[in-house]
């Protein structure tokens, strides 16, 4: 009797066990978050440095994109940077980006800062293409952007929230951010997520302010359940947990997708797996077909476009001896410089000119044979002793054709090669006027050399001498940093000023002289 | 520090454990040119961040970042 009654609660409670796993098996929604962040474009699959073995291709992303949707309810995100970087979408201002993206089905969108690249009217046409939301809730003064979009998946509502990095106004055109305010990130989610209450299970962050913001962004506001991140370029093999926040982002240039598989019960996230899948020819071997037609089709235009006629220079264009003489050529694409940032003089490498332009019609391609690496304008307040060290350095390895030599612009002066390396820089002048060791000057130059390319100090050290940066009324004011022009590749803007020219006759007119 | 998120004007991080000061939005790119270690990138190096994730020579960098080449970190 005794042994029976056990029996029978064991029973019971066996019951009620199974009853209520059963209960939760039925609640429980498996969906898939596919992700991709910072694609800037790169179309076509393409070999890595160090690397012999293709990898990407967006039409193979775009398959394998396909199959795993169909495996489980699913989401296609994108974090930010798509439309801007490479030649395939930069001709044609992101809109081939935005006709993949299409094609594909994304579900959502944020914006990353690469997305003002092309100004706010560009940006505004390439929203309008989009079939799908595009983000960007700490930005005011566009309405075009959604703060959030819900969308819901297997049953379980996702409230997705777009954000960029605040620091967009300083690395962009100020023109393209003109009238805008990016705001707080943190107060920003914050506030979306009390609107988002009652309307969405989980909270997604589609974030582009990198992944050690994202860790910050997780810790200081409660109640995000996933970030998918961008801007950083992290590859992070699997997700991390910070407070109850996962947080994912998958590299770069559509080399993986990111797959995040979430459980959610009632509600509630009750078990993540995640992983990056690579992207390759080999690995995928079948493109999607309609995404390869679209990728293929723009890269016949790419083609064309290259070979378009956009001037005419008058004399040969001299790239060859950039390295030890000033030469037309450089001191046409120096003039470029100074004239965009609005600088009084300019200072460039000459190996980073890369090769000459015949006498005659000048086409696109032929200018990205001249400067073929992704460089920038930037602009920044030298002393008048600084100029002088860093014309200096530029003449300290002349006699090893070394790429560092200067071609200048809105400054002159002679040297001398039989003075040793550090002593050859005789006058220097800065617009007609006798150089002042105190008196500071705003200097162009490249990115490059900013960072200290080619050995160049002399711009770190004033960055570093840097205070005061504020952003006001969208442009830059900063101790030494005056321009910086971040998302415009020095090779477009030389394109741009070869189509309004027309025609191009520089000369050599004595910036450099030895004078032994 | 603006905000909690942006970065400041003269952006400090480390490349291998040196200092290195960089204008904003340079990336990951400039930081090794700045540390003269772009060369090991150009034959292949992979970077790391300091949580030992591989990052883009065009990622993003922020105040403090810390970056590694030719090592997965210091920690190891």
């Amino acid at each position: 009797m005794k042994r029976s009654g056990i029996a029978a609660v064991a029973s019971f409670a066996f019951t009620v066990f199974f009853f209520f796993s059963f209960l939760a098996f039925v609640n429980a929604q498996e969906i898939r978050i596919l992700h991709v962040n910072d694609f800037h474009g790169f179309a076509e699959d393409h070999k890595r440095l160090g690397s012999d073995a293709p990898q990407g291709g967006i039409a193979y992303l775009a398959a394998l994109a396909g199959q795993l949707r169909q495996e489980k309810p699913s989401v296609l995100l994108a974090a930010g940077d798509m439309i801007q970087g490479n030649t395939w979408a930069n001709l044609f201002e992101g809109r081939p980006s935005i006709e993949v993206m299409n094609a594909m089905g994304f579900d959502a969108m944020t914006v990353g800062n690469h997305e003002f690249d092309f100004g706010k009217a560009v940006l505004v046409k390439r929203v309008q293409e989009a079939k799908f939301p595009v983000l960007g809730a700490n930005i005011e003064g566009l309405d075009s952007l959604k703060p959030y979009t819900i969308k819901e998946v297997g049953g379980v509502r996702l409230g997705i929230i777009g954000i960029v990095t605040e620091d967009t106004p300083s690395a962009t055109h100020p023109d393209n951010v003109e009238g805008l305010r990016f705001l707080p990130v943190a107060k920003t989610v914050e506030r979306c997520i009390g609107e988002l209450k009652g309307r969405a299970d989980i909270i997604v962050v589609l974030s582009h302010i990198g992944y050690n913001a994202d860790m910050a962004l997780a810790n200081s506001v409660k109640g995000i359940d996933v970030i998918v991140g961008g801007h950083s370029h992290t590859k992070t093999g699997k997700h991390i947990v910070v407070g109850n926040t996962i947080i994912v982002q998958a590299w770069e240039h559509g080399l993986v997708l990111g797959v995040l598989d979430l459980t959610v019960e009632d509600g509630k996230i009750v078990n993540a797996v995640s992983r990056l899948e690579e992207v390759s020819p080999q690995k995928i071997k079948k493109p999607r077909e309609d995404v390869a037609r679209i990728v293929d089709e723009y890269t016949r235009q790419v083609n064309e476009v290259m070979g378009r006629v956009i001037g005419k220079a008058s004399v040969d264009l001299d790239g060859e001896n950039v390295r030890v003489r000033e030469t037309n050529l450089g001191n046409f694409i120096a003039d470029i410089f100074k004239k965009e940032s609005g600088a009084d003089a300019t200072i460039i490498n000459g190996g980073g000119i890369r090769a000459s332009i015949k006498k005659g019609g000048i086409n696109i391609k032929s200018i990205y044979s001249v400067l073929p690496f992704n460089n920038y304008i930037v602009a920044i307040k030298l002393t008048g002793k600084q100029v002088k060290d860093a014309l200096e350095y530029g003449l300290s390895g002349i006699e090893a054709k070394e790429g560092r030599f200067p071609q200048v612009a809105g400054l002159s002066f002679t040297y001398s090669t039989k003075q040793p390396a550090g002593s050859r820089i005789k006058d220097v002048f800065v617009n007609g006027k006798s150089i002042d060791p105190e008196k500071q000057y705003v200097v162009a130059t490249n990115d490059f050399l900013a960072a200290g390319g080619d050995g160049y100090q002399v711009f770190r050290e004033a960055i570093r001498q840097s205070q005061d940066f504020a952003i006001i009324g969208g442009t830059i004011k900063s101790g030494n940093i005056v321009y910086n022009d971040a998302g415009r590749w020095l090779r477009d803007v030389v394109v741009k000023a070869v189509e309004e020219k027309k025609n191009i006759s520089p000369s050599v007119e004595g910036r450099i002289r030895e004078s032994n | 520090m603006k905000g909690g998120y942006a970065n400041p004007i003269e952006m400090k991080l480390f490349v291998n454990d040196r200092q290195i000061d960089l204008a904003p939005g340079m990336t990951v790119r400039h930081a090794l040119i700045g540390a003269g270690l772009f060369d090991e990138a150009l034959a292949g190096e992979k970077v790391f961040d300091e949580w030992g994730n591989e990052v883009g020579l065009d990622g993003a960098l922020c105040e403090n970042a810390k970056i590694y080449v030719g090592m997965k970190t210091r920690k190891g």
